[in-house]
């Protein structure tokens, strides 16, 4: 028997063992009250906005009622320009890093580069796009916002792509090489289609990553207070709309505001639950 | 050789026509006509990979080149003079620096025990069913936009910080020497230390599924080994675990830094727009993302917007280097393991 | 030393035996390198048509490595390098002008892992058919249906041809490959340790199926089990890190080899 069992240093060792798993505990408490905290304040203060007039309505002049119609639009067209630029961008860039250049320098660069880009700040980004298109067009544009985005968008995809074209077996390539299939039909018609949940996921994550930027937006599509399509001047978006209503002294503003945060919010949640079944399903076929 | 009946083969075309010169020749065509498409496909890839570089060129370009006016009119004194004053188009970033440097220290602070702790917990403590919900859980709140953390810091959180705990603060410290100066009032709700605190909260959630990552590639030998010694939990994560996982856990904390210093939204609601610093963090103050975004739109005269474009470009050198750093020790990680 | 020959093996025929061997592919001095080892040492060796060819030998003796250098497998990766000559009729495989694509075409490989790629039973073979030919549906539905014929899993497949190819057999899955392969119309098939990753009853399966498909190809085996190779093939070549140790007809390597480690192999020794 070990008499050690009841010696100090045991003793010791084993109160050390009891605080630091409390500590375990308690961080894992803290960090989920957080989140229990700022959901539950967002479904509250978001919930008692929600009403058709959201939907409907345009943003009011302070003071008068209205709804968030410009800037859910405006937010949709950016997002959906972007993502058709970005996507397809990005699946090519992965496409030559998962397959061509698999094992070639200017992978290990633009792998490199990308993961970078991956967690650059956002408001850098549109300081870029200002600079190579607000600038030079002299004014603000969907356009710009909706490229800022893209920009986004790339490095995300471009992630994704290669990390899913690399989970695809070797011996699938081989099988598809030994009936003469062309490299590129190869790609197109076999890994792609292999791999095509974990893109259809990136590219989930990515709008769920742009659903959120404010950031960029601020200095390229601006914000317009009235219904506009015409992306080549300012359009309203919902981040930038929550971002100057909640700054503002004014109730109504401030209601809209929260409101708004609710519909960002549940729209990211909503692509993340997709997202997350479609991995579920990749992992069980 | 097998001995069994030959069974029928039913397709007497296959036989010998198969081998025929003429599907050769039809074949090779076919084949010539789809080199080109082949071709294109793989040049546009390989572009598409050029592409991502040139973005970072062009950042990096633009920055530098909206930057010049400001870089030439203040020189290197731009880094750390204090003043900002948008008449007199006088302008120096050390404010901002000063603002972004603080809240992510602060945030760093918090965030990394805190999210080193849960991720010891989801690996070693929790029970098998409640991990996935809380892994769920820890995901959520990292997709959470910036913007939310914001109004959320600005309507709820400061206020409460400003109504209870920054009185409490400002009382327990004023006697202490240097910290009475740390947390010296009035409790304005906002401001740095708030700033960092919301920040806090936005990185724990990557912090913790990074880490909780890397400790469950631990090999389960090498902790089975250390408990069958007698270790204690906690001593297994100190001695096994944590050195194990010591340059993963390192990359995810930069990655977790170069987040924060980066960030925006969550972080101009409440740090109080003060070109200043000041001695007590729970003064207001700025950052350079909150700078950017607060005056950008309103910024007349070309050196006042060049000032602001320097500063983007101070903060994505310095992100820039701390991803580097990051990304390269992840590197070594995943070389180390083989992956 | 090694038996290793320069010239071409020559075959002593068993008398009464008019057989007339042609070379399909023939194989002379093929070095194969993976960075700076040599893999493959100095390899010639001939396939006949018609007839089946096993390459036997301990683990990392190169067998695998020799047959994926008839369709020129490796170069899909970098620091993989043949040198020597190997021709399929008159053509130099090794050739840097020789078209890969349609290389393969006329050299179908079957693996050790059954990989159908991820589509229906019927897309799995139409597939490699739709590459080369435009056919009308009806003609794409025959060859379809000739190639599962012939790969012995028509009758077990009629009634799904729209399921995943995932969701067969492990054995059903490899005939499957088989069958895709042979839709291509080849010329000469390589099969990769083909049942190694098989039950027995499917092994059986596609044994038989090798005998029936000599008659139209020219096929090349690489096994570790030596009955299987003793069971299927007509010729026989053992190889031993990386030489190419003995060369004869089947049943004369396993009954009187004329190399001691050929006989060691044989008998069990090592490997």
């Amino acid at each position: 028997m070990n008499s050690s069992f009841s010696s100090p240093l045991y003793a010791k060792r084993r109160r050390r063992n009891v605080i630091t798993m409390a500590l375990s505990y308690a961080a894992t408490g803290f960090g989920l009250s957080w989140l229990v905290v700022i959901l539950g304040v967002l479904l509250w203060e978001g919930f008692s906005g929600l009403s058709l007039a959201v939907f409907t309505e345009m943003t009011p002049p302070p003071g008068s009622a209205g709804g968030l119609l410009n800037p859910i639009a405006g937010s949709l067209v950016m997002t959906v320009i972007a993502v058709l630029v970005g996507t397809p961008l990005g699946m090519l860039a992965g496409t030559y890093m998962a397959e061509y250049g698999r094992y070639d320098k200017l992978t290990t660069v633009v792998r490199f580069i990308n993961d970078i880009l991956l967690s650059a700040p956002s408001i850098v980004i549109g300081l870029f796009i200002y600079e190579i298109m607000v600038a030079q067009m002299g004014h603000f544009s969907g356009w710009a916002g909706a490229v800022s985005l893209a920009v986004i968008v790339v490095p995300v995809v471009v992630r994704t792509t290669e990390d899913m074209l690399i989970l695809v077996p070797d011996t699938l390539r081989e099988a598809a090489a030994s009936i003469g299939l062309p490299r590129s039909l190869m790609i197109r018609r076999v890994a792609y289609r292999a791999a095509r949940a974990g893109m259809v996921t990136g590219v989930l994550l990515a709008v769920a990553r742009i659903s959120g930027e404010t950031a960029p937006l601020l200095f390229t599509a601006l914000n317009n207070q009235f219904w506009s399509l015409n992306l080549n001047a300012p359009v309203s978006s919902l981040p930038v709309v929550i971002f100057q209503f909640a700054l503002s002294p004014y109730k109504d503003w401030q209601k809209l505001a929260w409101t708004g945060a609710l519909i960002i919010t549940l729209a990211v949640l909503a692509l993340s639950i997709v997202a997350r079944i479609l991995a579920a399903q990749r992992k069980t076929s | 050789m097998l001995s069994t009946g030959r069974r029928p083969v039913v397709d007497v075309a296959l036989r010998g026509a198969g081998i025929s010169a003429v599907d050769h020749v039809d074949r090779a065509k076919v084949l010539q006509r789809l080199r080109l498409g082949d071709a294109v496909f793989r040049h546009l890839t390989r572009a598409a990979a050029l592409v991502v570089l040139v973005i970072l060129g062009g950042i990096i370009v633009s920055l530098v080149w909206g930057s010049l006016p400001a870089l030439r009119t203040f020189g290197v004194s731009f880094l750390y003079e204090e003043v900002w004053n948008p008449v007199t188009e006088k302008f120096g970033a050390i404010a901002p620096i000063y603002g972004t440097v603080v809240t992510s220290f602060i945030a760093m602070l918090i965030a990394v025990p805190v999210g080193l702790f849960i991720a010891l917990f989801l690996t070693e403590l929790c029970p098998m069913w409640l991990r996935r919900p809380i892994g769920i859980a820890i995901e959520l709140l990292a997709g959470i936009p910036s913007i939310i953390y914001g109004i959320w810091g600005l309507f709820v959180f400061a206020p409460f910080l400003q109504q209870y705990v920054q009185p409490f603060l400002i009382a327990v410290f004023g006697e202490i020497p240097v910290l009475s100066i740390l947390f010296a009032g009035p409790p304005y709700g906002i401001g740095i230390f708030t700033a960092g605190l919301i920040l806090a909260i936005m990185v724990l959630p990557f912090i913790t599924s990074i880490s909780r990552d890397v400790f469950e590639a631990v090999p389960p030998v090498l902790k089975e080994a250390a408990y069958g010694l007698g270790c204690t939990t906690w001593e297994v994560a100190r001695y096994v675990v944590l050195p194990y996982t010591r340059v993963g856990v390192i990359g995810g904390v930069m990655l977790g830094l170069g987040r924060a210093l980066g960030e925006t939204m969550a972080v101009t609601f409440v740090i109080g727009n003060a070109h200043r610093i000041s001695g007590s963090l729970l003064a207001p103050g700025t950052t350079i993302s909150a700078t950017i975004a607060n005056e950008f739109t309103e910024a007349v005269g070309d050196l006042y917007t060049s000032a602001l474009i320097a500063l983007g470009l101070i903060l994505f050198v310095i992100t820039f280097i701390v991803l580097a750093i990051a990304r390269l020790m992840l590197l070594r990680l995943n070389a180390r393991v083989g992956g | 030393m090694s038996v290793a020959t320069v010239t071409v093996p020559t075959v002593a025929h068993a008398p009464g035996n008019a057989e007339d061997l042609t070379e399909k592919i023939s194989i002379r001095n093929l070095d194969f390198y993976y960075g700076d080892h040599r893999a493959l040492k100095d390899i010639s060796v001939p396939l006949y048509q018609g007839k089946v060819t096993a390459f036997i030998g301990p683990s990392g003796c190169g067998k695998s490595t020799l047959l994926r250098v008839l369709n020129r497998m490796y170069d899909l990766y970098p620091n993989q390098r043949a040198t020597g000559h190997v021709r399929l009729d008159n053509d130099d495989i090794l050739s840097p002008s020789q078209d890969l694509n349609l290389l393969r075409a006329k050299v179908g490989m079957v693996f050790q892992k059954p990989t159908p790629f991820p589509m229906t039973i019927f897309e799995n073979i139409a597939f490699g058919i739709r590459l080369y030919e435009r056919l009308p549906k009806t003609e794409l539905e025959d060859r379809v249906k000739q190639a599962l014929e012939r790969a012995a899993l028509w009758e077990e497949v009629k009634d799904k041809l729209g399921a995943n190819g995932l969701s067969l057999s492990g054995g059903q899955q490899q005939r499957l490959c088989i069958a895709r392969t042979v839709a291509v119309r080849p010329e000469v098939i390589l099969f990769d340790e083909p049942c190694s990753a098989l039950d027995p009853i499917s092994t059986a399966k596609i044994e038989e199926l090798i005998d029936e498909l000599k008659d139209d190809y020219t096929i090349a085996i690489v096994t570790h089990n030596m009955q299987q190779a003793a069971r299927v093939s007509d010729f026989t070549a053992f190889m031993y890190l990386g030489d190419l140790v003995e060369f004869d007809e089947t049943t004369r390597i396993f009954t009187t080899p004329n190399d001691r480690r050929t006989q060691d192999y044989i008998t069990g020794r090592f490997g």
